[in-house]
C-alpha cells in the first residue's frame, strides 16, 4: 500500500464509497463517466455483513452472509443502523439476531458494543473493514487510490457523522468529505442530464429514510430543506413480514426466539419482499415450531397495507421538508427515487400521491448515490466538472438551558458552513468553572434531544456572579461536523475546553485500534503517518507554488523570501532539496513542523487572496444588482461587523 | 453581501450574492490547501453564510437596519407590540390550541396561513416606515422610529405564533 502512494506514473484516483446499511458500494470517475467497482464477491454490490470468525479471520461481504444463519452472533449485519448510538439507545424489542454487551461502565455506554462471544466490537470498527474492503478492491483496480469521500444519510446526526468519519480513519483511508446521501444522488442526476430546478430526493433506503428539497442552478446545487428518519427503511420492512412469520411458524408474540431462527425468518422476509416487487403472490416454505414445514404466503396488497405506517412518517417527513423549504409540492419539478426500497410498488404509489409528480427512476436506485460520491471525488482532487454542492445542518443544534429545556443556537435547515457565537454569564459569586451541555434535535428538553458533548470551562478568574461572560462558539463545517470553542469575554482570556463527547469512541481509542490491526503496531503507524505528511506536503508545494504565479503581486515586503525559505524547508525534508540530494526526514513530525512554518509564512498572504476572491465574486454580479446598491455598496465585513456590534449590544 | 442596506431586500439578489460567494470560498475549492488557508476560508465561507442569515430574517435585517440609522432603542426597551394584535394573536392562539387538539389540519392550516398574510402586511408596512425615516433622518425619538418599533414588536410577536403553528404541524401532519 505504501509503494502505491509513491507511485509516480499515475495520478492518484480519488474514490466514492456508498456506505449503506445493506450494501456497500465503491464507484470512480472513468473517462467522465462514474463507473461502479468489482466488489471482493465479484459483483458491485457488496452485501454490509461483516463476519468475525472464531479464529480470528474476517469476512466481508456475500461468504459473511453465508454465516448469519450459522453463526449469527459473530456475524454483524446492518451495523449502520448502531453508528454514533449509545447502549441506552438501543430499541431492545427490535427484532434482531445480535447479541449486544450490558456496559460495565459509562465509558463503556457511549456506543453500542456487539457481542461476538469471546470478544466484542463497536459498530465503527465493523464499518472500518467494510471500507478496508471496498478500498482494497478499489486499490486491486486502480493501483493507485487517493482521497475518498464516503456519503452519509442526510438526517444523520453529528454523533453518527462523527463514528462514520472514525470508520474510514480506522480503516487508514484518507477521508476528503462526508457527502449526503441525497445530495450525492442529486449530483449524479443533475450531471447526467443537466437540469436545473427545483427536486425533491425521497431516499428509502436499507435502514435510512431521507428527504431533501434542492434546487439545480447552472452547476449549484443548493439543499433547501433536508428532513428524515435514520432509524427507517427496508429492514423494518423485513421485521414486519418477519414477524408474521414466526407466528405463523408457531412462536407467540414476544417470545424469545434463538438467533438462528430470527436469522432464518429475516433472511426470508427479505426474499419474499423482493419477489413482491414482481409478482402479485409469494409463498415461503418455512421450518414449524417442533418439525415439520408451513407454508406462508403474502400478497402484494396485503405487504402495501403493512407498510403504511412505515410509510406515513416518510409522509410527514416529507411534508415538513416543503414547509421548510418555503415550497409547495406544486413547484417541485420531479421526484428522484434513491435507495432499494423505492423498489417496492407500493413505495412509488405513496410518494407519487404525496408530490403528485413524476418520479424520476432512470439511474439504478442502488447505484446512484455511490456514482454521485465519485463525482464529488474527482472534483475535490480537482478533476472532473466544476459544480458546487451548498448543503444544510440537518438538526436544530443547541445548549441545554437552567430549566431542561433547549436554547437553539443553529436552527435546522442552516446553510452549512455555519458559525454561532452565545454568551453565557456566572451565576454563582467566585465561580470558576462551568458545564455546557451541548444537544442535537428538534424536542423541547434537552433530555429529549440526542447529547452530542459536555464542556467543562476551568480556570475563570473569581469574580462576583453575572461578571464573567462567556462566548461559545460554535462552528459547523461542509461535513455537518460541530466543533466548538470558549472564550471567557471579561478578561479575554481563551480558555481551555474539555469537549467530552457523549457517544463514539475517543481519539486514544482509535489510535490503540490502530496499533493492534498492524503488524508491527507503532512502527507502522509511523511509517502511515509520514507517508500521509508527505502525501500532505507534496499537496500544499503545489498548491502554494500555483498561488505564486498568480498572486504574487499581494505578497508584501519580505513575504516572499520567508515563503520561499519555507518551501526550501519543506522540500527537504521530504527529500526534494533544490541543490543536490537531501536525505528525506524519517518522522513524520519534522515534515509536520515544516508544513506549520509555511502555513504561518503564507497566513497573511492568504487571506489578502481571500478578500480579492470576494471582491471578485462581488464585482462579477448583474448590472442590474449592481446600480441599485451603488449607493450603499459595502462589504461582508461592514455587515458582519453591524451584526455582530447589535448582538453584542442585545447581549 | 454588496447588497444596499434597506428593509426591503431583494431576496432573490441577496440568495444569488450568497451563491456567487461560496463559488469562491466554500471549503470544497480548498481541498488541497494548507491547513491555515483552509482554515481561512471556513472562516470566511461561515461569515457569509451567518450574513445571508441574519438578512434573510426580517427581525434581524430590521435589527441590523436599526442599528445602521442609529434608531436603536436603550438596552432593556424592547419593541412592544400593539395591544390590538396582542388580543388578536392571543385569540389565533387559542383557536390554534383547539384545532390542535382536534388534530384538524384544515384549520391549523387557516390559522397559519392568515397569520402569514398578516406577517406579508406588516413586512411591506415596515419597508415603507423604514424608507420613510431613511429619507427623513429621523431620530430614535421621533415617531417614524416609534412607529418602526411597533410594528418590529408586531412582528415579532406574530412570528412567535407562526413558529407556533409550525411545530403543531411538525407534529401532527
Amino acid at each position: 500500500m505504501l509503494l502505491d502512494i509513491f507511485d509516480p506514473k499515475a495520478p492518484p484516483k480519488a474514490i466514492g464509497i456508498d456506505l449503506g446499511t445493506t450494501h456497500s458500494i465503491v464507484s470512480v470517475v472513468r473517462d467522465d463517466v462514474p463507473v461502479a467497482l468489482v466488489t471482493c464477491d465479484g459483483t458491485g454490490l457488496l452485501p454490509s455483513v461483516v463476519h468475525y470468525g472464531k479464529h480470528g479471520h474476517v469476512i466481508v461481504g456475500a461468504a459473511a452472509r453465508s454465516y448469519l444463519t450459522r453463526e449469527p452472533e459473530r456475524t454483524i449485519s446492518s451495523a449502520k443502523r448502531f453508528m454514533g448510538r449509545g447502549h441506552a439507545d438501543h430499541d431492545t424489542t427490535e427484532l434482531t439476531h445480535l447479541k449486544l454487551t450490558v456496559p460495565k461502565n459509562e465509558e463503556e455506554a457511549r456506543s453500542v458494543r456487539f457481542d461476538l462471544g469471546d470478544r466484542t466490537v463497536t459498530p465503527v470498527e465493523v464499518s472500518a473493514e467494510i471500507l478496508k474492503s471496498l478500498h482494497k478492491s478499489a486499490v486491486d483496480q486502480l493501483t493507485n487510490v487517493g482521497g475518498v469521500v464516503i456519503t452519509v444519510p442526510a438526517y444523520f446526526d453529528d454523533a453518527q457523522r462523527q463514528a462514520t468519519r472514525d470508520a474510514g480513519r480506522l480503516a487508514g483511508l484518507e477521508v476528503l468529505r462526508l457527502l449526503n446521501e441525497p445530495t450525492a444522488a442529486a449530483l449524479a442526476y443533475g450531471l447526467d442530464k443537466g437540469k436545473n430546478g427545483l427536486f425533491a430526493v425521497y431516499d428509502l433506503g436499507g435502514g435510512t429514510f431521507d428527504i431533501t428539497i434542492l434546487e439545480l442552478l447552472d452547476g449549484v446545487f443548493q439543499v433547501k430543506s433536508t428532513g428524515g428518519d435514520s432509524h427507517l427503511g427496508g429492514d423494518d420492512v423485513d421485521r414486519l413480514i418477519a414477524e408474521q412469520m414466526l407466528s405463523t411458524m408457531g412462536f407467540e408474540a414476544g417470545a424469545t426466539v434463538a438467533p438462528e431462527v430470527v436469522s432464518l425468518a429475516l433472511g426470508a422476509a427479505r426474499d419474499v419482499k423482493h419477489a413482491l416487487s414482481d409478482q402479485e403472490v409469494v409463498e415461503a416454505t418455512l421450518p414449524k415450531k417442533g418439525g415439520g414445514d408451513v407454508v406462508f404466503s403474502l400478497t402484494r396488497q396485503e405487504l402495501a397495507e403493512l407498510v403504511l405506517p412505515l410509510l406515513s412518517r416518510t409522509g410527514k417527513a416529507s411534508r415538513r421538508a416543503l414547509r421548510d423549504a418555503g415550497v409547495e409540492k406544486e413547484d417541485i419539478q420531479g421526484v428522484i427515487l434513491v435507495g432499494g426500497s423505492t423498489r417496492m410498488p407500493a413505495v412509488r404509489k405513496y410518494v407519487e400521491s404525496i408530490f403528485d409528480k413524476e418520479l424520476l427512476t432512470d439511474l439504478d436506485p442502488d447505484l446512484v448515490v455511490a456514482h454521485g460520491a465519485a463525482l464529488s471525488a474527482a472534483q475535490l482532487s480537482g478533476e472532473g466538472d466544476e459544480f458546487l454542492l451548498l448543503d444544510v445542518l440537518p438538526l436544530s443544534l443547541g445548549v441545554e438551558t437552567m430549566g431542561g429545556g433547549v436554547d437553539k443556537i443553529l436552527p435546522r435547515n442552516t446553510s452549512i458552513p455555519a458559525g454561532a457565537r452565545s454568551t453565557f454569564t456566572t451565576y454563582a459569586d467566585n465561580q470558576t468553572g462551568f458545564e455546557i451541555h451541548v444537544v442535537q434535535g428538534e424536542r423541547e428538553l434537552a433530555q429529549d434531544c440526542r447529547s452530542l458533548a459536555r464542556l467543562s470551562l476551568k480556570g475563570i478568574p473569581p469574580m462576583p456572579a453575572g461578571m464573567a461572560r462567556l462566548e461559545i462558539r460554535f462552528d459547523v463545517d461542509e461535513n455537518s461536523l460541530l466543533r466548538v470553542s470558549a472564550k471567557e469575554l471579561t478578561t479575554g482570556i481563551e480558555q481551555q475546553v474539555e469537549v467530552k463527547p457523549s457517544y463514539g469512541i475517543t481519539d486514544d481509542e482509535i489510535e490503540d485500534m490502530l496499533i493492534d490491526a498492524l503488524e508491527h503496531g507503532e512502527e507502522d503507524l509511523e511509517a502511515r503517518r509520514l507517508a500521509d505528511a508527505r502525501v500532505e506536503a507534496e499537496r500544499v508545494l503545489l498548491a502554494t507554488e500555483k498561488s505564486l504565479a498568480t498572486d504574487k503581486d499581494l505578497l508584501a515586503p519580505g513575504e516572499e523570501a520567508a515563503i520561499g525559505e519555507a518551501i526550501l524547508a519543506l522540500k527537504k525534508a521530504i527529500g526534494r532539496g533544490d541543490a543536490g540530494t537531501h536525505v528525506p526526514a524519517t518522522k513524520a513530525s519534522t515534515v509536520q513542523v515544516r508544513l506549520d512554518a509555511l502555513d504561518d509564512a503564507t497566513k497573511s498572504w492568504a487571506g489578502r487572496r481571500m478578500n480579492r476572491a470576494i471582491a471578485s465574486a462581488l464585482a462579477g454580479q448583474g448590472v442590474d444588482v449592481v446600480a441599485k446598491d451603488v449607493n450603499h455598496a459595502r462589504g461582508v465585513e461592514a455587515h458582519v461587523e453591524e451584526h455582530e456590534a447589535n448582538r453584542a449590544r442585545k447581549n | 453581501m454588496g447588497l444596499a442596506p434597506r428593509f426591503a431586500l431583494d431576496l432573490e439578489a441577496l440568495a444569488a450574492r450568497q451563491r456567487e460567494l461560496s463559488k469562491e470560498l466554500h471549503p470544497d475549492k480548498f481541498v488541497g490547501r494548507s491547513a491555515g488557508e483552509r482554515r481561512a476560508a471556513l472562516g470566511k465561507a461561515i461569515e457569509v453564510n451567518e450574513a445571508h442569515r441574519a438578512l434573510k430574517n426580517p427581525l434581524t435585517r430590521a435589527e441590523a437596519l436599526l442599528a445602521y440609522l442609529g434608531l436603536e432603542l436603550p438596552e432593556g426597551q424592547g419593541p412592544k407590540a400593539s395591544p390590538q394584535l396582542l388580543m388578536e394573536t392571543m385569540e389565533r392562539r387559542e383557536a390554534l390550541r383547539e384545532a390542535a387538539r382536534k388534530s384538524d389540519e384544515e384549520a391549523v392550516t387557516r390559522l397559519f396561513r392568515e397569520g402569514k398574510e398578516e406577517e406579508e402586511r406588516l413586512l411591506v408596512e415596515l419597508a415603507q416606515a423604514f424608507s420613510q425615516a431613511a429619507a427623513a433622518g429621523a431620530t430614535a425619538k421621533s415617531p417614524l422610529a416609534e412607529q418602526i418599533h411597533e410594528k418590529l414588536g408586531n412582528l415579532r410577536y406574530l412570528r412567535r405564533f407562526l413558529d407556533e403553528a409550525n411545530a403543531v404541524m411538525d407534529e401532527l401532519f
